[in-house]
């Protein structure tokens, strides 16, 4: 019989989707509900494998789709059990239904999210899309740029979903191909480290028959606004519970993460690029040759959407005098009638006594990598702003013009 | 922080995720109690099945049934005890009026309640002690006159209330028809002597060759005794008033087989036998003349055919099943032959009114007929001797005149039995004898309590009308039938002819009772309730109770009830106990935080036991 | 660390009510895991099969339930009836759901996380749940063979929503979304998917059998059959909705009987070890259609030839069962041999002024 078998702290390379697995792994969830869509599958192939070989003893189940996918973690989570599921594109939107009950039931399922374009395009590549279009249905949502941060975002996000205080589900993203399939150097931790970050499971009421309750009644109007408000305040006070599982895991493994914004040379920057995910990775090497040839730019990385840290974006960003919001994420006929983390942004600088200049960049669409080229371009655009002193046009499709 | 500063008022606090803790099992979800929106409300309320009605004696025979169904033999035999002191005699000899009104003949065959009242009888002789004691003694003595099943029942229930009976019988055996009228092959005489030891057991004297107006007088029955019961019965046979009924040869069937009953009878019977009647007497006299070694035994009717004759069925049946030959349409019109009887003289005849009157026409300007026989055994009916008692309580029909309660005047003398029911229009027969006398009974006792005699006023509702039940429960089943000794075998012997059911026939012929009426715990209201509103704390009738906070009075109960005990009254016709909301629910101020605070305790419950 | 081994529950088998000509029914459970104080209608069909299955399955036992009248009327403005752990789950998500419990607990045991004998999963599906938007969930579970019962009630037609056709309503019904018209007489022109037999065939491990309200200790011990097999199991069982059907409400049970002896609702069992249907239950009687159509209003609006359709419907289910026809069905699948439902000509009148 398989036992979940963890051994000493090593260091191993391999890409996110593995980190993923092997974080589901070190957090022996129980109950893991798979259906294959690329690029997130490799994750799931990896702990089909453990489950064979025997390290994981968790029951590993081929759904039947991705909404059934939720509702098996979504049934596993209320019977008590720790669940592992995940997707990517229009698998995350083929489950859209199960967020919301999700979340309202106070499950903490953890779902791991490799994004993919929506269709079309459908290609294999990275947009935000899919995981970004269920931001507001009640679950923590951050996205990690390598492989380390994947998995120790995995653990992190156990921990403070499945805190007393917060009970919400959690979606831990990252870019497909750029972070998924893209290896890199992991430190997998020692299994002692594991237990001290993160307790055992223990949602307060679950299906259980000796202590029978019921979960989800139907509920009249007015019952409505107070389970409602009760969510929202589980969503706000997840911040506290954020920070803290920060700091701890800083104290047991070593690893320091900023909960909510990495700044990247930022110090004087006069232009910053506002992104998340996998591409901070080439933007940490683009600022830096464009800081040789004198340019002030530097970067912010969002790291939790969900609660999203709007004070914080509003505190930080307002140090700078224009702002360039890299997408990565479609929203057609929004406000920038380009991406939506635009309105993020533009939202949290609207009571800033120093609100910088905002730019929205298509960039990185359908998976396409962002390229140094690239990023002089669209910190041109920031500095011909900032010398302006106003924006000329608000969104760029970077690549298609001049 | 768009939720500082936010509080959720009290009467919307709900619990956590909307997590509701379950409501117990024994008091439902109490927060959403749904009794006011029914307009008719289900009552359980037993009706009397008819065979209860039938019974002369009043048995409680679904009850008993039920209890037979079920295994519990011990409980059934004290059932019938309360209403019957010998079930292993009317188990054998009842004419059984229950069986006609049985709503299972409407749908089949009636259930066969006689033998698996004879099956508990029997169970009931096996016992060392029997279950029924004698009451408390009350200090109060009773004479019982006549030993018959009128004065056997009147005796047995006095007993039981305290009373000290003493039974005066003329005849040197207990026991009256039962054992001077019904055929051993009817009722073997051990069966009834064991029913009179009961009655010894009880503490009841039996002083027989003592007969009132000779050995003991009616003044001296005064004094003696503070009531009295005369159950005395008819001994006397009526004549056919034929010429030369005189002669030797003819015999009469109340003698004829009382002196057999009582083993001392000097009777030899030559080969042919006439036997004039068509009554039960009739009947047994003829089978009973086989037995004594009659060869050709010919029952001569004025009845036009075995229809019209006033007799049970199957005994007739069985009669011509043991070769007795049946002539209607007959009337005696002499006796001929010289001293002796060697033939009758016959004449049409034709029946032509109620039973007990015998207003008989009889042809005698057609051509006699002559019937060569040995013999000829009179039974057309018995009258009673009454010589002791004072005229006053004599009437026109040569019985004892009582009030509808049983009694003689205002004086401590009641009657019952035969000697009261002759002419009355009810049927002669054990079981409304043992029923006459246990009512006397009762009411000798609210005399000497000086309590009030009440008459039944309460109209009863006996279900009758199978509409009423639910039949689709019960598949069509035959009836378990006794087996009976083969004819030819009998024609010989007094043993008993029909045979007792064994114990899986009797429990497989009670279990065909529909338990008209009457709730027998069968379980299904309670099964198919969609609610469930209806308690059952225990499996047993009277224990269900519906929960009328939360009944909806979809009837589905009441029309899946198989015996039809359950019924819908209008809600209007209640004054209480029904819950009155202006809506089935309103969320009041804290309801839902109660479920909160239940919620956060939930731990501090004890854990279900599953 | 040494896994668990999990521990089933059996539980028996309860004998037949008719002993004889005895009709008794055996000695039941005493606890109440479905308790009153619900907002169902009075008489509603599911919920009196809900009081039986969950009275079958006993206190050891969670119960899911995907939206539809056995959860918006059930558990109302968090007033819960259920005595044992219940959720809601959505609509689509009946066999998923459940699955994920099944498996939360088979990993919960062997991980020692939870002690005590394997929970009864029973997840209670309605027809709309079954045949149509859950259909998919509910055939990977019984695919996959998790340690559950699904439980279809199926009171053909979406109830909750206001009685609306779903693959379940019979031909004839009438639904506010097959209404009889002038072009649509009959009302709902196809005839109803056999769920059941796809569920038997498709998934052949599987215990699935089909009962009726109107057979209640048949229905409680298919309850325990599928609850004692060892996998998933699926039962298909007939629950009169007085509210889209139209009758009136003491008639749930007898309605149950009724479908039965019409055959328009064939009890059978699949047995999944011998891989073969079992087709002995026999009811009562054998009746005509006419006779079950005519206490329902949604059937009110009918023409002969209409119930002749049902009939010959009804008569090929008899024969799929193995059973002989009497001559008096085969002439009642004649239009010629039958007449109109009673609101038929009103039914027509109504629709020519619309
Ligand atoms: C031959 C025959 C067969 C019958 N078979 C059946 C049958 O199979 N089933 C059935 O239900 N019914 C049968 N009956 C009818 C039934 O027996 C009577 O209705 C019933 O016995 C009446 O009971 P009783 O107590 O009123 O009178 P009886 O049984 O006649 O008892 C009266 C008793 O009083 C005694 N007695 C009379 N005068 C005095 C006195 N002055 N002092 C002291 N004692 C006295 C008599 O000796 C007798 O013992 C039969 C009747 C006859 C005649
Ligand atoms: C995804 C989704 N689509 C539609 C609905 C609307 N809806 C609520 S109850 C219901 C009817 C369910 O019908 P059925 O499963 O047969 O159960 P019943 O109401 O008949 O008991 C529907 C369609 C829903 N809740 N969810
Ligand atoms: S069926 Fe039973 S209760 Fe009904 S009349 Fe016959 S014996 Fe009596
Ligand atoms: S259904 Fe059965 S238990 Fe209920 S009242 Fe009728 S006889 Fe009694
Ligand atoms: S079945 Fe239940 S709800 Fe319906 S009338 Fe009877 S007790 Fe009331
Ligand atoms: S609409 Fe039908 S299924 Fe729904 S509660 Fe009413 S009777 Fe039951
Ligand atoms: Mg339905």
């Amino acid at each position: 019989m398989a036992t979940t078998s963890v051994s000493k702290k090593r260091m191993v390379r391999i890409n996110g989707c593995v980190a993923s697995a092997q974080a589901a792994k070190y957090a022996d969830v129980d109950v893991i509900a798979a259906y294959p869509i690329r690029p997130y599958t490799a994750t799931m192939m990896a702990l089909a494998q453990m489950v064979a070989n025997g390290e994981l003893d968790a029951e590993y189940i081929v759904a039947d789709s991705e909404h059934s996918q939720l509702s098996i973690a979504h049934g596993a989570a209320s019977a008590g059990a720790r669940v592992f599921t995940g997707s990517s594109g229009v698998g995350v939107q083929f489950a859209y239904e199960l967020y919301s009950p999700i979340s309202g039931s106070r499950m903490p399922v953890q779902m791991m999210i490799a994004d993919r374009t929506l269709d079309p395009p459908g290609d294999f590549g990275s947009e935000h899309t899919d995981a970004l279009s269920t931001r507001d249905m009640g679950w923590i949502m951050g996205w990690s740029c390598d492989a380390q941060e994947a998995f120790d975002n995995h653990l992190i996000a156990y921990r403070i979903g499945e805190d007393p205080r917060v009970l919400l589900p959690q979606m831990v993203c990252q870019d497909g191909f750029f972070v998924s399939h893209i290896t890199g150097d992991v430190e997998l931790p020692d299994a002692g480290q594991v237990k001290e970050f993160l307790p055992p499971y223990k949602h307060p009421y679950p299906l259980d028959p000796r202590h029978p309750v019921s979960h989800g009644p139907q509920i009249m109007p007015e019952q409505g606004p107070p389970l409602q408000l009760e969510r929202a305040r589980a969503m706000e006070e997840s911040m506290a519970v954020i920070e803290q599982a920060h700091e701890e895991f800083e104290k047991i493994f070593g690893r320091k993460y900023d909960p909510w914004l990495e700044e990247f040379m930022t110090d004087d920057a006069e232009v910053v690029f506002f992104l998340q995910g996998a591409h901070a990775v080439t933007a940490r090497f683009a600022i830096k040759h464009m800081r040789d040839k004198g340019l002030k730019v530097g970067m912010v990385r969002l790291r939790t959407i969900r609660p999203y840290p709007t004070d914080r974006v509003n505190e930080v960003l307002s140090k700078f005098k224009v702002v360039g919001v890299i997408e990565t994420n479609m929203g057609l006929g929004s406000v920038s009638s380009g991406g939506s983390l635009y309105a993020e942004v533009c939202a949290a600088l609207y009571e800033s006594q120093k609100r910088p200049l905002i730019l929205s960049f298509m960039a990185g669409m359908g998976g396409e990598a962002i390229v140094l080229k690239e990023f002089y371009w669209m910190t041109q655009k920031m500095v011909d702003a900032q010398k302006r002193g106003k924006i000329e046009k608000r969104t760029h499709w970077v690549g298609f013009e001049e | 922080m768009s939720t500082k500063g936010t509080r959720i008022p009290d009467w919307l606090t709900v619990p956590f995720a909307g997590i509701t803790p379950a409501p117990s099992q024994e008091k439902g979800q109490d927060l959403f109690p749904t009794g006011n929106w029914r307009s008719i409300r289900p009552v359980y309320r037993d009706k009397l099945p008819p065979c209860n009605n039938a019974c002369g004696t009043n048995e409680k025979i679904q009850g008993y049934l039920d209890l037979v169904k079920r295994g519990k033999y011990l409980d059934a035999y004290a059932l019938i005890k309360e209403d019957m002191p010998f079930p292993s005699v009317t188990g054998r000899v009842c004419y059984h009026p229950c069986e006609q009104a049985c709503n299972r003949g409407q749908y089949d065959e009636a259930i066969s309640i006689r033998a698996v009242e004879r099956f508990l009888g029997d169970l009931g002789q096996a016992l060392t002690h029997d279950v029924v004691k004698a009451g408390k003694p009350n200090g109060k003595k009773v004479a019982v006159v006549g030993s018959g099943p009128a004065g056997h029942s009147a005796a047995y229930q006095l007993a039981r209330l305290g009373y000290k009976v003493t039974i005066l019988e003329k005849s040197p055996k207990a026991g009256g028809l039962n054992r001077g009228g019904i055929p051993d092959w009817v009722l073997p005489q051990d069966v009834l002597d064991r029913e009179i030891e009961r009655l010894v057991e009880l503490g009841i004297t039996i002083k027989t060759n003592c007969e009132v107006g000779k050995d003991v007088s009616w003044d001296e029955l005064k004094k003696n005794y503070d009531a009295c019961v005369l159950a005395v019965g008819l001994t006397e046979p009526n004549s056919v008033r034929a010429e030369g009924e005189n002669k030797a040869g003819v015999l009469y069937g109340l003698p004829f087989l009382r002196d057999i009953g009582m083993g001392t009878s000097k009777v030899k019977l030559g080969p042919r036998v006439a036997v004039i009647g068509g009554g039960n007497t009739a009947i047994d006299c003829a089978r009973e003349a086989l037995r004594q070694g009659a060869v050709e035994v010919t029952m001569i009717t004025v009845e036009a055919n075995p229809k019209e004759m006033p007799a049970v069925p199957e005994d007739l049946h069985d009669m011509v099943e043991e070769g007795v030959d049946l002539m209607h349409g007959r009337a005696v019109t002499a006796v001929l032959g010289n001293g002796k009887v060697e033939a009758l003289q016959l004449h049409p005849a034709r029946f032509s009114g109620a039973i007990n009157a015998s207003p008989i026409t009889v042809d005698k300007d057609a051509p006699a007929q002559r019937f060569a026989v040995d013999n000829v055994i009179i039974a057309v009916g018995q009258h009673a001797s009454l010589a002791w008692l004072p005229a006053e309580f004599k009437n026109e029909r040569g019985t004892i005149k009582i009030d509808r309660f049983g009694r003689l005047g205002d004086t401590k003398f009641f009657a019952a039995g035969d000697i009261v029911q002759l002419g009355s229009g009810q049927p002669l027969m054990v079981v409304n004898a043992v029923g006459d006398g246990k009512r006397v009974a009762f009411n000798l006792d609210k005399v000497l309590r000086g309590e009030a005699l009440q008459p039944r006023t309460i109209p009863i509702d006996v279900i009758v009308d199978l509409n009423r039940m639910n039949m689709t429960y019960f598949p069509h089943f035959p009836r378990v039938q006794q087996t009976l000794l083969p004819p030819v075998s009998r024609r010989r012997t007094q043993d008993e002819v029909i045979q007792a059911l064994t114990e899986e026939q009797a429990v497989e012929e009670a279990s065909r009772c529909f338990s008209c009426g009457t709730c027998n715990a069968c379980d299904n209201c309670y099964l198919v309730c969609p609610e469930p509103c209806i308690a059952r704390p225990e499996r047993s009738n009277g224990l269900y109770k519906i929960l009328v906070d939360y009944c909806k009075g979809c009837r589905v109960c009441i029309e899946e009830c198989p015996t039809g005990c359950l019924e819908g009254v209008p809600e209007l016709d209640f004054d209480t106990g029904v819950v009155r909301m202006d809506t089935a629910f309103a969320i009041s101020p804290g309801l839902h935080g109660r479920q909160a605070e239940e919620l956060r305790k939930l731990g501090d419950r004890p854990a279900k036991n599953i | 660390m040494a896994t668990i081994e999990v521990q089933r529950q059996i539980l028996p088998i309860l004998g037949s009510p008719n002993q004889g000509a005895r009709f008794y029914n055996p000695e039941l459970p005493s606890s109440e895991p479905f308790v009153p104080g619900h907002r169902t209608c009075a008489g509603c069909g599911p919920s009196i099969q809900y009081r039986m299955t969950s009275k079958a399955a006993g206190d050891n036992t969670i119960l899911v339930g995907p939206t539809g009248c056995m959860y918006v009327a059930n558990s109302s403005y968090l007033c819960t009836p259920y005595n044992v752990p219940w959720a809601h789950t959505q609509i689509g998500s009946a066999g998923s759901f459940t699955a994920g419990v099944a498996a939360a607990y088979e990993a919960m045991i062997r991980k020692g996380k939870w002690k005590g004998e394997f929970p009864n999963i029973i997840c209670e599906a309605g027809d709309g749940s079954a045949s149509d938007i859950g259909l998919a969930s509910i055939s990977g579970a019984l695919y996959r063979n998790h340690d559950c019962l699904i439980i279809c009630y199926d009171n053909e037609q979406y109830a909750n929503t206001g009685i609306q056709a779903s693959s379940r309503t019979p031909y004839g019904g009438m639904t506010t979304f097959s209404p009889p018209g002038p072009l649509v007489p009959e009302g709902k022109k196809l005839f109803p998917k056999d769920l059941a037999r796809m569920m038997a065939a498709g998934h052949p491990h599987c215990y699935v059998a089909t009962a009726s309200v109107g057979y209640p200790i048949d229905l409680m011990n298919k309850v325990r059959k599928g609850l004692n097999h060892k996998g998933a199991a699926y039962l298909m069982v007939y629950t009169p909705c007085q509210k889209g059907f139209v009758y009136e409400t003491p008639r749930s049970i007898d309605l149950g009987r009724l479908v039965v002896e019409c055959g328009l609702y064939p009890m059978w069992e699949w047995n999944p070890e011998k891989r073969a249907y079992d087709y002995s239950f026999r009811p009562a009687s054998m009746r005509p259609v006419s006779e079950y159509l005519k206490l329902q209003g949604r059937f009110g609006h009918l023409h002969a030839e209409h119930i002749a359709s049902l009939q010959k419907f009804a008569n090929e289910q008899w024969r799929m069962l193995g059973v002989q026809l009497p001559e008096a069905l085969i002439q009642a699948a004649d239009a010629k041999n039958l007449v109109n439902m009673a609101s038929a000509a009103q039914a027509e009148a109504v629709a020519q002024t619309i």
